[in-house]
């Protein structure tokens, strides 16, 4: 059942966006006197959420950004994002508070530390440890193969093998 | 073939072997919290009959706050340990606090009358307090000490000898201390259910 709710959940959206203004308490600045506000314009804060929101992961539906996920927790996190942008914060500031109350995988791309150093490097080595054992493996043939290398085959006159020779040196 | 390049290929998969082996020991839906030894999020919401409940109002007392939705199964398997948590404890010294997760007051309301259940819950309109406190499911529970510093947070649902052992744990510290409290790990289960099942 938990499988079922989380495709529907994860697949195309029905229900209708809430837009709640945050009440989580004094955190929040809104427009309070001193308080920095966005100079942003409603169609560019749109952007700037819509790009925060694609470098968040989606903690339900964990291998979408929050801007392609319609699960609701998804929505909610996007009109947080939009009222911190408002408040004048700047998505640096937006993606570390997130981090900070979720942790590093909340964001799509986690920062190289620790195990995910290993993520990002080891692909990299293995392809360069593979490349290189390819490529002495491939000189290691180019020689054994050659003509001269070849073994002599077994009841073939000496002009036919000549002639087989040359044939086979032949571009 | 040369001696040296036979070692090759091997020498380049183990590191690579090595750490699929390690995501393989990860259980990927019991992420760990970064708020864990950090103090509570402030919040201030509307409870169930309408007054107003602080995080504030409850400094000085151990707070199992726990995220949970009447449309959560596994909620309804813990309920029975929160009920007891509520019982036994004196409420001048640690509190049940509910917090609704993405549910209506009605549903709420109907899933308490039912089950019963003596302790505050709150209503969190826009999921804010839930994302301020990092929680992307439910059942969610949060130890609080004395001191308002998250001690513990358990993804699932909580039994009984788990919330005895931190709570007890979280009161015999002195106000005041910030140390984190690993409980007794009995019976951990992952995480059940993170978004509206069709009921």
């Amino acid at each position: 059942m938990t499988a079922l709710a989380l495709v529907l959940a994860c697949g195309p959206a029905l229900l209708a966006a809430q837009e709640t203004p945050g009440a989580v308490g004094a955190a929040e600045a809104e427009g309070a006197a001193g308080a920095p506000v966005s100079e942003l314009s409603e169609a560019e804060l749109d952007a700037l959420t819509a790009e925060v929101a694609a470098e968040l992961r989606c903690p339900v539906c964990r291998n979408q950004a929050v801007i392609e996920s319609s699960a609701e927790l998804s929505r909610e996190m996007q009109a947080t994002i939009r009222t911190k942008l408002a408040a004048g914060e700047s998505p640096a500031e937006v993606r570390a508070y997130f981090v900070s109350r979720y942790g590093e995988w909340i964001l799509l791309k986690p920062t190289a530390r620790g195990v995910s150093l290993a993520v990002y490097a080891l692909p990299a080595l293995v392809l360069l440890l593979g490349g290189a054992f390819l490529l002495a493996r491939i000189r290691g043939w180019a020689r054994s193969g050659s003509v001269e290398g070849a073994h002599p085959l077994e009841g073939v006159s000496d002009e036919d093998q000549r002639w087989l020779d040359d044939a086979i040196r032949r571009p | 073939m040369s001696g040296m390049k036979a070692w090759l290929l091997p020498m380049a998969a183990i590191p690579f072997l090595l750490l699929l082996g390690y995501g393989l020991t990860r259980d990927t839906f019991v992420l760990p919290s970064p708020l864990e030894g950090r103090p509570a999020p402030d919040f201030r919401l509307a409870t169930m009959s309408g007054d107003s409940l602080g995080l504030d109002d409850l400094r000085g007392r151990v707070v199992v706050l726990n995220f949970w939705a009447s449309w959560c199964v596994p909620c309804r398997v813990e309920h029975p340990a929160l009920l007891q948590a509520h019982n036994t404890y004196d409420p001048d010294e640690a509190v049940v606090v509910g917090v609704v997760y993405q549910d209506s007051k009605g549903n709420a309301q109907r899933f308490l009358d039912r089950f019963g259940g003596g302790w505050t819950s709150v209503l969190d309109p826009g999921t804010r307090v839930a994302i301020d406190f990092g929680v992307y499911g439910v059942p969610e529970t949060f130890f609080i000490g004395r001191d308002g510093s998250i001690a513990r947070k358990h993804i699932g649902p909580v039994n009984w000898e788990l919330v005895k052992s931190t709570v007890d744990s979280l009161l015999a510290l002195p106000a005041g201390t910030e140390e984190t409290v690993t409980a007794v790990d009995v019976g951990e289960s992952p995480h059940p259910a993170t978004t509206e099942s069709v009921d």
